[in-house]
């Protein structure tokens, strides 16, 4: 019985250890570029939402726990991927982005909005998302459709959001653009406003 | 050399995956709508494809019957897993496109179908054949459903941020083509096509045969 196991156990157990050496290289040589790349994707964005700010500094999940909770609860379905603080040049804070990936047609529509510091939205855009070409991506080529968000008052988030209407055939990922403003608006209210003056000033 | 190559047009043609043996289709239907993302969803399953190939060939003495479908299995998810992390990090543009495809390719029934029937029971030359054969099989066949249902459908092409074609403005794309039951009927064409093409060749074939017979 010892000797069938050996036959069949081993051959599967060196090929399991020659695919982790193989796996463990690749992952050690674009771990970095990986990382790099993700970066790269939200400053770009948070770029684009936030015009004002030349760097932005992310909250801490791990030391600020407690405002990503709130967060959480604040923004309902969606799902919050990162707040930070938007600094200009001198250091001084300008605003605050939001990552956040409401829901769309095609699963999660990840984007960034951003808030200045009178709650005012800067922008809104999208980062990565899987919805119907032609259709559902109609939000991003339809190019006067985001901006419309611009300006929107946080204290009166949601339903400022829901006056921008929704695009004809893209009705479900326009109404997921929505909400992911409408949630940063909401988070804005309940968490980042309190924040104003903490760290990054 | 011959039969080299006669393994690698069989992929192409008599043995095409997608419109012969009609596997790994769910993955064609989902992604072929852009040609951009198609085109490296094909080298992907290509590359994957190759690379199990050789390595199971090259092995396949060693792997005892009984655990061969576990060997397989870990041999291509691991060529999956290079692919999903290199795609990542040089090309994250087609990655976020093609996003759960990627990782799917491991599950796809091209790559486990050719390591069972094919890599198992031949040397690794001619296994590198069906290999790329089988992949460029896919990649074609994707790639112009996909050229095809992006210029129809949603009016241009763009490959790598490059602008390739545009159909003039008062062509109105009809939304369906982008849609799943475009990709369908598009593909039900593509299918009769080829087979149409394969009945041809092999008819010709058979007449090059018999009149090779002939003269003997």
């Amino acid at each position: 019985m010892l000797k069938l196991y050996m036959r069949l156990g081993i051959p599967v157990l060196v090929v399991c250890i020659v695919a982790a050496a193989g796996l463990a290289v690749t992952y050690a040589v674009t771990k970095d570029r990986i990382a790099a790349q993700d970066r790269e994707a939200k400053a770009r964005s948070l770029r684009i939402v936030l015009a004002d700010a030349t760097t932005f500094a992310e909250i801490d999940a791990k030391k600020d726990a407690a405002a990503y909770e709130k967060a959480a609860s604040a923004a309902g379905d969606t799902r919050v991927d990162g707040l930070y603080r938007a600094l200009d040049g001198s250091g001084a804070q300008v605003g605050w982005g939001v990552l956040v990936a409401p829901r769309g047609y095609g699963g999660p529509i990840s984007m960034a909005v951003g808030v200045d510091r009178n709650g005012k939205v800067t922008g809104a855009t999208i980062i990565s998302m899987n919805e119907t070409p032609g259709l559902g991506t109609k939000v991003l080529t339809q190019v006067d459709w985001l901006p419309r968000f611009v300006g929107l008052d946080t204290a009166t988030g949601a339903d400022s959001v829901r006056k921008v209407d929704t695009i004809m055939g893209a009705t479900k990922t326009s109404r997921g653009v929505r909400n992911g403003v409408g949630a940063a608006a909401a988070i804005y209210a309940d968490v980042l406003k309190s924040m104003e003056g903490g760290a990054g000033q | 050399m011959k039969q080299w190559m006669k393994v690698l047009k069989n992929g192409l043609s008599f043995e095409n995956p997608l419109t012969v043996l009609m596997i790994g289709l769910c993955s064609v239907l989902a992604v072929s709508s852009r040609a951009e993302g198609s085109f490296f969803m094909g080298v992907a399953v290509m590359f994957v494809l190759v690379m199990s190939n050789v390595i199971i060939a090259a092995i396949r003495h060693l792997i005892p019957e009984e655990v061969r479908i576990p060997i397989f299995i870990v041999i291509i998810a691991s060529f999956v897993t290079i692919v999903d992390l290199v795609m990542k990090a040089y090309l994250p543009s087609v990655y976020s496109f093609l996003g759960v495809w990627i990782p799917l390719i491991v599950v796809n029934c091209i790559v486990l179908g050719r390591a069972e029937a094919f890599a198992y029971h031949n040397r690794v030359w001619l296994s590198v054949a069906d290999g790329i054969g089988m992949g460029l099989g896919y990649t074609i066949i994707i790639t112009a459903l996909a050229a095809f249902r992006e210029l129809f459908g949603g009016g241009q092409i763009v490959f790598l941020k490059m602008t390739l074609v545009t159909l003039p403005a008062f062509y109105r794309p009809p939304n369906i083509l982008l849609l799943f039951p475009g990709a369908f009927m598009l593909f039900g064409l593509i299918v009769a096509g080829s087979q149409a093409l394969n009945r041809r060749m092999a008819a010709k074939q058979a007449a090059a045969h018999a009149s090779v017979k002939e003269a003997m």
